[in-house]
């Protein structure tokens, strides 16, 4: 899976965040009292219009603090009294009727059956939840206040801050329920649909001998299922694992023996499949093809700069170096797992792969094991178990058995490693591709606290779609919730767009701005193409300098829904770390809180009777 | 927050008056903050407690307005409305208010039941209370038997009815009731205003606001009326309606002789206009007459002629 950024410890930045946050919202505060203020000054003269000001603002901050459980929990009820009678439980015949087009249309003999099922599902379930609670959170109040029930509410010892909470605890408690049925239906789908058996013909197996003609074990073929068959191999005491394919293997055991003398054999249930690691990653350096220290591999012109490429043949290397390595830790040794990509500049032979090698070395001493060899093959995670007892080569080249934590490890930091072999090829790697395998987590919890990632985005569509009702009509409030949103979406193309703009770096962001994309649309002109610096096109960059700045603004403050998502690790197979939880919480908890406390001011400012 | 801790504090609660305004005046403006309408222009008023005090006036004079700026459902462009003592905005007071809207804005999706739980809720009641306050209320409306229906069945005086439930639960000593009886058939209308005189019993204080006249001479104290924003008239209805310079005699028995022999009496001492013939009843007292007549006696005409006649004297 694709890792861009390092996950920070949620301690360490923690502090800092909320620090940053209470600043951020005292700035917010004091410009909308200053444009509050400067439209009442318009309307009464600047005193009774500050004296307005003061007032409301007291007047809220009184109304927040007042904040009744008893009573927001009376008006969540309602809100999910609401959602019933108007028969939001239909989106579960939906989301059945998605799993039955899924079930008739996904592929289970796809290459990662397991990233096609977990990604569509939790993507279904994201959408649905998300949507449905956006709905019902933008329509609701301004319903209300079309109708004027809200004004039986109003009348009644009920502060403005409850009416908020209440509606969007509501909300949020509707959206919760879909979540945990949908979760558990999707779940239930994704087990049912990538678990799979094959079965073992004594037809299919053959005996295989050692040097001197004894049989030492059986080798042979699964059946062909769900469009794939596993090569297995069993040792002479009838025991054995097939061979990896599709992201998965298989245990085979000989069972008995028929009345006819043929051997009997049993298959079991993917492993593999259905995982979550827990992976230990190390820092990512490079050498270049001297040999020299390098920041970075080579860019063989994608686009995408997340994985450096090393050259084959040469002394190019990817180096990682591990932290916290211990025998207590790794007790049978070090359990490589790595994503090697591979770059051809000649087709060779396609079904081979590339060869490399790995070598673990110490990072103080720079003693370093034997070359051990790997085949790099595309789309598979290849893993290596690196043993306690490994050979060493000396300075006169000879090989010298050492153990692998007292000699190759210091101070519990010890370095992998990897070359390409093959002149004229290259492998390609990121930081997050190599990782030692530390444990393994429950799928099923794996999968639940994905779900609470999408219950993030949903509580955040919740708080955006009621604050944007407190003082817009429903539709209009539905346009602006999901034009934030895809802001939000897009927050770090407009941060870097907005930069490129101001550095004038176009490689970071080529084309320009809003109305130099226009004019290059409109004219035909290649985005790769700079422009002629002539005055109308200097007037052209410097209004979309100053129409981007509100959008960069609007950009950082957003909510992004797609990084508060956590499928990738479901589908990839790794656990989702607490600590990237916990900061997509404290985020979700963030925009929650202002959204609630932006809506109180905007409905306070109301009258909801005129 | 001096200020607003001031206007918020409570003042004259223990005074015997209620609700009062002060220079209480609405504007309504536009996007731009341009003038649209003057609702309400500047206002005094005080209401004492126990009393039922009517707004009265045509449509678009200003009664609506008064209430919600009482209420807090709208602000008051200048001037303040005090509620037992506290502002009109400060949400406390609405503890101790029920409120009647115009239609009864109630939320379609709840039953009678659901209804006063959801605002029985909002005040605090505890569960038992809740249900015991639930069920008198709806016996008391007389929606018993439809208490499982949804409101969005109800007739429209069938949600009348809830509606004035829902602003009882909290056994208020202020009841606010927009327009009472719109909506109701005659019969209806008669509850209505027996209730209202039966909460002034109680000791509560009544505000309502009506353009239906007789209504309002029916129960109502004291009663202002307004017309285009601007209080016209305010006192005791008997004062009000009390016509100086007139005499009424009234009378059972009179032959034709005897009522000639009276009014050449009055003559006889200078009075001038002299009426003398049968009283009419009103159209209201005639439908009751005739509807308990024929539920006491199912399947015949009914006998009104008599009968009112009689109620009239």
């Amino acid at each position: 899976m694709v890792l861009e950024q390092e996950i920070p410890r949620f301690a360490s930045w923690i502090g800092p965040a909320v620090l940053q946050y209470l600043t951020a919202a005292a700035v917010a505060t004091v410009v909308a009292a200053m444009l509050t203020w400067l439209a009442q000054a318009i309307g009464n003269g600047p005193l009774a219009g500050g004296d307005r000001v003061y007032r409301g603002v007291l007047a809220g901050l009184a109304d927040i603090l007042a904040t009744s459980p008893r009573r927001v929990w009376a008006l969540a009820r309602l809100a999910i009294q609401e959602s019933l009678r108007r028969n939001v439980l239909v989106v579960l015949a939906m989301f059945a009727l998605i799993l039955l087009f899924a079930g008739w249309f996904l592929d289970p003999a796809s290459v990662d059956p397991r990233r096609l099922y977990v990604g569509f599902i939790l993507a279904a379930t994201n959408l649905l939840v998300c949507l449905v609670t956006l709905v019902l959170a933008v329509f609701s109040l301004p319903a209300d206040i079309k109708s004027r029930a809200i004004q039986t509410v109003t009348t009644k010892p009920v502060h403005t801050g409850e009416i908020v909470l209440g509606r969007i605890l509501g909300f949020a408690t509707v959206g919760t329920c879909l979540l945990a049925i949908m979760g558990l239906a999707g779940w239930a789908f994704v087990v049912r649909s990538v678990s799979h058996g094959h079965v073992l013909e004594a037809a299919d197996v053959f005996d295989v001998t050692n040097g001197e003609g004894a049989v030492s074990g059986a080798e042979g073929r699964t059946s062909l299922d769900r469009g794939r068959r596993h090569r297995v191999e069993l040792d002479g005491r009838g025991g054995g694992v097939a061979e990896t394919a599709h992201g998965h293997r298989h245990r085979g055991t000989v069972t008995g023996t028929t009345a006819a003398g043929e051997r009997t054999y049993a298959v079991g249930a993917p492993l593999g499949l259905l995982e979550a690691r827990r992976p230990l990653r190390g820092k990512l350096r490079f050498l270049d093809r001297e040999g020299r220290p390098s920041i970075k591999g080579i860019s063989v012109g994608a686009e995408w700069s997340y994985r450096q490429y090393i050259e084959g043949g040469s002394a190019a290397a990817a180096i990682w170096t591990f932290e916290g390595v211990s025998p207590e830790r790794f007790p049978e040794g070090l359990p490589l797992e790595m994503i090697v990509r591979v770059f051809r500049t000649y087709q060779g032979n396609i079904e081979d792969g590339i060869h490399g090698t790995i070598q673990v070395r110490n990072p103080t001493s720079s003693l370093r094991s034997e070359s051990l060899p790997i085949v790099a093959r595309e789309h598979s995670i290849d893993s290596l178990l690196i043993p306690r007892r490994i050979n060493t080569v000396m300075a006169d080249g000879s090989l010298r058995e050492v153990d692998l934590f007292a000699d190759l490890a210091s101070d519990g930091r010890i370095e992998v490693w990897l070359q390409c072999l093959e002149p004229a090829q290259y492998y390609g790697v990121a930081q997050a591709d190599f990782y030692l395998r530390a444990g393994d987590g429950s799928f099923a919890v794996n999968y639940a606290k994905s779900c609470l990632g999408i219950w993030y985005s949903m509580l955040i569509c919740t708080a955006l779609g009621v604050m944007f009702s407190t003082f817009l009509s429903g539709p209009v409030a539905l346009v602006a919730a999901i034009a934030t949103l895809l802001v939000g979406q897009f927050r770090d193309f407009i941060a870097r767009l907005f930069t490129s703009q101001v550095t004038g770096d176009s490689s970071i962001v080529p084309g320009g701005g809003p109305i130099e994309s226009l004019y290059r649309i409109v004219t035909q002109t290649s985005i790769t193409l700079e422009l002629d610096p002539t005055p109308a096109v200097q007037v052209m960059k410097v209004l979309d300098t100053v129409l981007l700045a509100p959008m960069r603004l609007a950009a950082s403050i957003f909510p992004s829904l797609a990084s508060l998502g956590t499928s990738d690790f479901v589908a990839g197979g790794f656990d989702i770390p607490g600590d990237l939880l916990a900061a997509h919480g404290a985020e979700a908890a963030g925009y929650a809180l202002a959204c609630f406390i932006a809506g109180v001011f905007c409905l306070k400012a109301r009258e909801l009777a005129s | 927050m001096t200020q607003a801790t001031n206007r918020s504090a409570p003042r004259r609660d223990a005074s015997d008056v209620v609700v009062e305004t002060r220079n209480l005046s609405k504007v309504y403006r536009d996007f731009w903050g341009r003038s649209k309408k003057t609702a309400l222009k500047p206002l005094d008023l005080d209401v004492r407690r126990g009393e039922i005090f009517g707004l009265l006036g045509p449509n678009g004079a200003g009664k609506t307005t008064t209430l919600k700026l009482l209420l807090g459902l709208i602000f008051p462009t200048s001037g303040e409305a005090l509620v037992f003592g506290r502002a009109a905005t400060d949400v406390s007071k609405n503890e101790r208010i029920g409120y009647l809207p115009e239609e009864s804005y109630l939320y379609k999706f709840l039953d009678a039941e659901e209804t006063l739980d959801f605002y029985g809720r909002l005040f605090g009641l505890d569960p038992e209370e809740r249900r015991q306050r639930a069920a008198t209320l709806i016996e008391m409306v007389g929606l018993t038997r439809d208490r499982k229906r949804q409101l969005r069945e109800y007739s429209k005086g069938m949600t009348r009815r809830i509606g004035v439930a829902q602003a009882l639960i909290n056994d208020p000593e202020l009841v606010i009731l927009d327009e009472p009886t719109s909506g109701l058939d005659p019969i209806g209308t008669r509850e209505m205003k027996d209730l209202i005189i039966d909460l002034k019993a109680r000791g509560k204080t009544v505000i309502m606001c009506s353009h239906l006249l007789a209504d309002v001479e029916d129960v109502c104290d004291r009663i202002a009326v307004l017309h285009q924003g601007e209080l016209k008239e305010l006192g005791r209805v008997e004062d009000l309606l009390r016509v100086t310079g007139v005499t009424q005699i009234r009378a059972t028995g009179l032959s034709p002789a005897a009522a000639a022999e009276v009014k050449a009496v009055l003559q006889r001492h200078g009075a001038g206009d002299i009426d003398i013939g049968n009283p009419r009843t009103t159209l209201e007292d005639l439908f009751l007459e005739v509807v308990r007549d024929t539920e006491a006696r199912p399947g015949r005409r009914a006998r009104r002629t008599e009968t009112a006649a009689q109620r009239a004297e």
